[in-house]
């Protein structure tokens, strides 16, 4: 017998799956083979030792959580089941134009329905206007906060209301006039787009931009005004790229401005 | 050595209860939990050394058994002995190596008195007060001798010794003939030999 053969018959022999007929070629080889012998000898005591070695166990927290997903896992699957079986399921109709007919019928009493609930419609709208009055106040109140990070918060909350109302313009424009944050003032920048139409905010921020001492504030103000093509801060625009100490990439946007706004 | 403990169950068997599992009948998985959720979390404490991660395992294991219940219809449709177990730790092994991936530049825990620590964190099932102390740095020589094998022989070592399982279902595990797994289980047992009798050397000198 080969040496590399009486190893798998020895790890056999760990396990005792070890057949008759191999447990006695086994023993003929390790009479023979001393090296297989004393590897039998160590290595067997080393596998019994390995038994001893203690068992961690699971924390009952485990049964708990496996308990809840488990219950989680067969509910999610039951509502299936009962439509199956549900006695609604038998009073649809079999047949496809029957079907059909019934479908059309629910489509008509759904308009029908509709159109003449006009009060939950106000209702529906009251809440509406609700909801973005305190999503107003939440923006304003953040706006005065006296950390940067807050106000940078209530500028960012205006994105979520579906049209911006005057009070919040006024405090967006102030925001961009005063706020000593540059990340806020560039936020508000931003936040005013939803009214870039309108001309009171064109013209606070062009007699906000030769206030700015930030270029970036510079920068995203002349692109504000290019974008709303506003021909009246041309004067403005003109000032600033006069300045001598005007950053060259505020230089360089005014040019671009100028001749966006002459055309 | 700590077997798992066999709950007779309601199919019979767990391949008879993961065939109902399969079959849509989740509730089996119950049955199926409380035979094999002890032994597959020793399976990763051994190989993770971690009491949290091998607890998320063994829920992720439970998952992925209920997540691709239909492969067992076809793998393990042929109710051959061990085949569920084959099944079972295949997911086990996926599991673990598929979370190895996601979090392979975590930096491991401080190594050192870890696993003597570890190894009187654990109550020993036999009884302790006649423990010797040599016995029991003797063990934790062993403990740490296993965890500086190899993964793969460290793992090889878990399913023969700890888990029982059989040479035919770990070559149904890692897909070879029985004849190699009995070649690797000798190889993995040198190897341990070896430095187990490193750290011998290393506490005589």
């Amino acid at each position: 017998m080969m040496c590399s053969h009486a190893k798998e018959l020895i790890a056999a022999s760990w396990l005792g799956t070890l057949a008759t007929d191999d447990a006695a070629s086994l023993e003929e080889h390790l009479v023979l083979c001393s090296e297989c012998n004393n590897e039998m000898t160590s290595l067997g005591g080393l596998w019994h030792s390995l038994a001893d070695m203690p068992a961690p166990e699971p924390s009952p927290a485990l049964d708990a959580r496996w308990q809840s997903t488990l219950e989680s896992l067969i509910s999610a699957q039951q509502p299936a089941a009962i439509r199956k079986t549900s006695w609604l399921a038998n009073l649809w109709p079999r047949n496809p134009v029957w079907q059909g007919a019934l479908a059309l019928a629910c489509l008509i009493a759904g308009v029908l329905i509709g159109t003449n609930m006009p009060r939950q419609s106000k209702e529906i709208a009251r809440l509406h206007d609700e909801i973005t009055n305190t999503r107003e106040m939440v923006a304003l109140s953040l706006m005065q906060r006296e950390s940067a990070t807050e106000r940078l918060k209530g500028v960012s909350y205006t994105d979520r209301l579906p049209t911006i109302q005057p009070d919040v313009v006024t405090a967006l424009i102030d925001a961009v006039a005063h706020d000593p944050s540059v990340n806020v003032r560039l936020a508000a920048i931003d936040a005013l787009s939803k009214a870039s139409g309108n001309s009171g905010v064109l013209q606070s921020l062009t007699q906000s931009l030769p206030r700015q001492d930030s270029p970036m504030v510079q920068a995203a103000l002349i692109d504000y005004l290019v974008d709303a093509r506003d021909k009246k801060a041309v004067t403005t625009i003109r000032q600033l790229a006069s300045q001598p100490d005007l950053n060259p990439a505020v230089l360089e946007r005014t040019h671009f401005a100028l001749q966006q706004l002459s055309r | 050595m700590n077997a798992p403990t066999q709950i007779p169950s309601q199919y019979g068997s767990d391949h008879a209860s993961m065939t109902a599992v399969a079959r849509g009948e989740l509730s089996c998985m119950s049955e199926i939990y409380e035979n094999r959720h002890r032994s597959l979390f020793r399976f990763f404490f051994r190989l993770t050394r971690k009491q949290a991660l091998s607890e998320d395992l063994v829920h992720e294991v439970f998952l992925r058994m209920i997540r691709y219940r239909h492969t067992y219809q076809t793998e393990g449709a042929n109710n051959s002995p061990g085949a569920f177990e084959a099944w079972m730790y295949r997911i086990a092994r996926n599991a673990l190596v598929d979370h190895s991936r996601k979090h392979r530049h975590e930096v491991a825990p401080a190594q050192g008195q870890l696993e003597l620590d570890q190894l009187e964190s654990i109550p020993s099932q036999r009884p302790t007060p006649f423990e010797s102390t040599a016995k029991r740095q003797d063990m934790a020589r062993l403990y740490r001798a296993l965890r500086e094998l190899p993964e793969e022989k460290r793992e090889l070592l878990v399913l023969t010794r700890f888990e029982g399982l059989s040479h035919d279902q770990i070559g149904r595990i890692l897909g070879c003939e029985s004849n190699t797994v009995k070649g690797r289980v000798f190889r993995a047992m040198k190897e341990l030999g070896s430095i187990y009798s490193d750290l011998c050397k290393e506490k005589a000198s």
